[in-house]
């Protein structure tokens, strides 16, 4: 049985005989389904299986200077941290950045083939594509494996001709635009902070530090959630990396180790 | 997720020579979300004994009161305090009494017996003691605990030495859970003394 994949055809025009160099990749993939008689609850199995609960903290906001996004470092199974060290925040391309939250193998892949996308619409069109199209583009994809199991909870930042652009897109086949966005299970903590502190007119060093503490906060309350917190700066020569600093130094940072005069106690020991 | 895990903990006691140190994690979770960073998991029985339990905080909680009690009524018929082991076969015995409806801890039990010598147990959640030579594990990181307290552990350390070897088999450990961490919290017993010290973990 072959998966229904008309929501994956290239919007790149097919001008010409096809050549090699674009047909590898135009060519949408395909994805073999395995043959059983219960599709339906095999379907549900592999959804369970693949649903962590996106332990993880990601962040994104516009302000006056562009796009600010930031992302801790962890993966977790279960209970067990399996790495402190996991690069969440995807570079598309040189001016679109995207998040990973959920399956990093789904995240990874999808992200991936999303930069091919890109590229492709740059060299049809001689220009490059927008985040509202990137954006499009990829929660089609993923609309068309609703219900598969995939779990994906990404933001696509990047700046375009209209400015800065940010999107939230998952894979339920939600797209949504707008200012703020935070995604995973360590979100609640990070809205928090961010909301509080947010303004639209903040210079790039005082939004780098909003995003670095609500994911410095993130990672204190949620247990599925720590490691770095990167924080990378979208602007209108495209993405640079600001920080990634260590939490665990942050929390001493942020509250350094008061030493207070204690009360010894003298109590006697028994049997001395 | 499953009973153990809903609060997470992690706790360790190691024997040293004429001495011997519990360690815990300080954190208190409902499930991934920490609610406090100052939980005290361990607690003194009396100046020789020390009495750590992980597991389900509020079963923790209660089941340390009916064992101070217990002891608090020993003390007074006795007029004197409990051997460890005599407070080890206790623990399992009240444990036991709830085996068809247990109490979700793991106990871990470290004390000072006749001349001194250290004495650690601990026990699974209906009673089963399982005495040890050097170490004994309990809790959501018991797995990693039990990997770091075997590559770390030498016989007969001196105080000092045992206090830092438990603090890093502690720390290393508890930085691959997601539900134990937080910050340290060590006693370390010998014949004369009690320290307790409080361990700068990743706050994460």
């Amino acid at each position: 049985m072959k998966l229904d994949t008309t929501g994956l055809e290239s919007s790149a025009p097919v001008w010409g005989s096809p050549s090699e160099l674009v047909d590898g990749f135009s060519a949408a993939p395909f994805f073999e389904l395995p043959v059983t008689t219960d599709f339906d609850g095999f379907q549900k199995e592999a959804i369970q299986m693949v649903k962590p609960a996106k332990g993880t903290t990601t962040l994104a906001f516009i302000f006056k200077e562009g796009v600010m996004v930031a992302a801790d470092s962890r993966a977790s199974m279960g209970g067990y941290i399996s790495s402190q060290s996991v690069k969440k925040i995807i570079e598309i391309n040189p001016y679109m950045l995207g998040t990973m939250a959920g399956g990093a193998a789904d995240c990874q892949f999808w992200h991936r083939n999303l930069g091919i996308k890109c590229r492709l619409h740059e060299l049809a069109n001689k220009r490059r594509i927008s985040v509202t199209g990137a954006s499009k583009l990829l929660a089609n994809i993923l609309y068309s494996y609703r219900g598969m199991g995939l779990s994906v909870g990404t933001m696509i930042a990047g700046w375009d001709e209209t400015g800065p652009g940010l999107y939230y897109v998952d894979s339920e086949g939600g797209r949504l635009k707008g200012m703020r966005f935070s995604v995973g299970s360590g979100s609640p903590y990070a809205y928090g902070v961010l909301d509080n502190g947010y303004r639209y007119d903040m210079s790039v060093e005082e939004a780098a530090e909003l995003a670095r503490r609500a994911i410095y906060h993130a990672t204190f309350r949620d247990g599925a959630s720590g490691g770095v917190a990167s924080v990378y700066y979208v602007g209108p020569n495209g993405w640079k990396k600001l920080s990634g600093d260590d939490v665990g130094e942050l929390h001493y940072k942020y509250y350094p180790v008061m030493l207070s005069t204690v009360e010894q106690e003298m109590v006697e020991v028994a049997g001395a | 997720m499953q009973i153990f895990e809903y609060n997470g903990s992690a706790l360790v006691a190691m024997v040293g020579k004429n001495c011997f140190a519990i360690a815990s994690d300080r954190r208190l979770g409902v499930q991934l979300q920490t609610i406090a960073t100052d939980f005290q998991r361990i607690s003194k029985i009396h100046d020789r004994l020390f009495l750590g339990l992980s597991g389900l905080a509020t079963d923790a909680q209660t089941l340390y009161q009916r064992l101070v009690f217990r002891h608090k009524l020993y003390q007074l018929r006795e007029e004197r305090d409990m051997k460890p082991e005599t407070f080890a076969n206790l623990v399992s015995a009240i444990l036991y009494e709830k085996r068809f409806g247990p109490y979700f801890c793991q106990p871990v039990i470290a004390g000072l017996g006749d001349e001194d010598k250290p004495f650690i147990c601990t026990m699974d959640s209906i009673g089963a003691k399982e005495l040890a030579k050097d170490f004994v594990v309990a809790g959501t990181a018991s797995e990693s605990l039990y990997g770091a307290c075997e590559s770390m552990f030498k016989d007969d350390m001196e105080p000092e030495e045992l206090f830092e070897t438990i603090s890093q088999a502690l720390l290393s450990s508890v930085d691959r859970d997601c539900l134990s961490g937080w910050g340290g919290h060590v006693y370390l017993v010998t014949p004369t003394e009690v320290k307790e010290r409080i361990l700068k973990g990743r706050m994460d």
